[in-house]
């Protein structure tokens, strides 16, 4: 039953802050299972506040939001989701080694599974030579790395990934990016924000496009410029988002 | 799914913070309140009488170990729990598949670990030095596991609620350290007169102070009973308004 549903379906999703900003109105999205979706929008149009909205980090005030058929809030449903958080938010006590084995211990994993897989995340991000040093002392590069590595330490089904590349230089960027085309090969879903258009483009086989906290468009990189007439995916945003 | 993996890592990673720092954490209130011992007790301890039949040295112990734990567990949570807030580390584990109660009690953990760190290092130090005997042992269990159960959810209750470290830090000194002064730690209140006897009845920190030193001597200026029955009607509450703040996640998520 779960295997049918989509990664992700957000109804009628609203949240209003205590401020009364209203960040999501009565926000509808479906994201396939295995699709590689972006989300594109100015700073403030709500995709920081939807992504929280689905990993539980912040109250709702209604509306539904489904992870593979089940509620977000749900346990299950919440050790399917890997969330990269676009600010660096790494625990300073922690070592590199430490930060990806204690990540899985609380999505559930046990000593020996959480000791195998944080070796084996060491070695794809190349972080090796880092393993023993406390997250404070290392460098923004290798900190992005550890972010997305935590992020996927438990296999979650749905990666979510807030503007990761965000201050990242062209070389590690182009590191990620083959990680996660692996990785969406592979079968997981990524969900992505990013203010790179091309790399969503390049990337996102489907775009969601927000503005002030309620969807403005969703399609195809090709169906939106065709939509919007434009040439590139940079212009079918200027139009969009009336820049 | 049932989180209890999580909690038991969350648990270990609170322990792990205090171990990493134990030179801060336990090692420095040790030797602080091991001072008080040796100033206070053994150097002009020869100079006060006895107290409700007890030499100085051994009638302060009591009340020095409560209150170098009740300070670590509220000093250990506030400030673990702020840096989580205020790093954003803590998003990690709100996302993880755990339930509150089990955030709640992992988050707790760290205080309640350091602090009986601290008081088993006390005793085994100031039992040489002192004498001071350990004549109600259930006692003495249950008032120090409503102490630490008090004292680590206040200090979760304000490192969530802190918005800056001085906050934590303001309850710590002009709220617990002041009340755990005039809370007999250091003199019977029944050695006081009027109005500063009766206040101090006033003061939760005196029933708890007197509940762990029936623990030890077997003798409270106020009956045990009562001193263990404030010290829960405290502590029970505090754990549920921590509890409370984990389930609505009213100030750790917007």
């Amino acid at each position: 039953m779960a295997e049918q549903s989509p990664a992700l379906e957000l109804k009628g999703l609203t949240k209003r802050y205590d401020d009364g900003t209203e960040a999501l109105v009565d926000f509808d999205l479906v994201v396939p299972d295995g699709a590689f979706f972006g989300l594109l929008g100015p700073n403030g149009a709500g995709k920081t506040t939807l992504i929280s909205a689905v990993c539980n980090l912040i109250r709702i005030t209604s509306g539904d939001v489904l992870v593979f058929g089940r509620p977000a809030a749900d346990l299950t449903a919440r050790s399917w989701v890997g969330l990269a958080e676009q600010d660096i938010n790494l625990d300073r006590f922690l070592t590199v080694e430490e930060t990806l084995i204690y990540h899985g211990g609380w999505f559930g994993m046990n000593r020996d599974e959480a000791e195998a897989r944080a070796a084996e995340m060491i070695d794809v991000f190349d972080l090796r030579a880092k393993a023993d040093t406390r997250t404070p002392k290392l460098s923004g590069g290798m900190r992005r790395r550890l972010l997305l590595a935590r992020a996927l330490m438990h296999r979650p089904r749905l990666v979510i990934l807030d503007e990761p590349t965000a201050g990242v230089d062209f070389e590690l960027r182009h590191e990620l990016w083959r990680y996660i085309r692996t990785l969406h090969g592979e079968g997981t879903t990524i969900l992505l924000t990013t203010h790179y258009l091309e790399e969503a483009e390049e990337l996102c086989e489907e775009i969601a496009l927000i503005r002030g906290g309620r969807l403005i468009a969703r399609d195809t990189s090709d169906g939106l410029r065709a939509h919007y007439g434009a040439a590139s995916l940079a212009d079918v945003y200027v139009k969009a988002m009336g820049v | 799914m049932t989180g209890a993996r999580g909690l038991m890592w969350l648990s270990r990673r609170e322990v792990l913070r205090v171990s990493k720092l134990w030179t801060q954490t336990v090692l420095a209130p040790v030797i602080s309140s091991m001072l008080f011992i040796l100033v206070f007790g053994l150097a002009l301890g020869g100079r006060f009488k006895q107290v409700e039949g007890f030499d100085y040295r051994e009638f302060i112990v009591p009340g020095l170990i409560t209150m170098a734990m009740v300070q670590a567990a509220y000093n250990n949570n506030a400030s673990s729990i702020f840096q989580a807030r205020s790093d954003r580390y803590i998003n990690d584990v709100l996302s993880a598949p755990m339930h509150a109660w089990q955030m709640n009690v992992g988050f707790n953990v760290g205080g309640f670990v350091r602090a009986l760190w601290i008081g088993v290092s006390l005793l085994v130090l100031s039992l040489p030095l002192t004498g001071v005997p350990v004549r109600e042992p259930l006692v003495l269990i249950v008032a120090v596991l409503l102490a630490l159960v008090l004292f680590s959810a206040l200090g979760t209750v304000v490192g969530i609620f802190a918005e800056t470290f001085d906050h934590h830090m303001f309850v710590s000194n002009v709220v617990i350290l002041p009340l755990t002064f005039v809370g007999g730690v250091f003199y019977s209140v029944d050695r006081l007169g009027s109005p500063w006897h009766e206040l101090s009845h006033l003061n939760p920190v005196f029933y708890l102070v007197n509940a762990v030193r029936y623990g030890f001597l077997g003798t409270a200026d106020v009956s045990v009973w009562l001193a263990l029955g404030v010290t829960a009607a405290l502590a029970i509450p505090a754990y549920a308004w921590s509890h409370w703040l984990f389930v609505t996640g009213r100030k750790l998520k917007d």
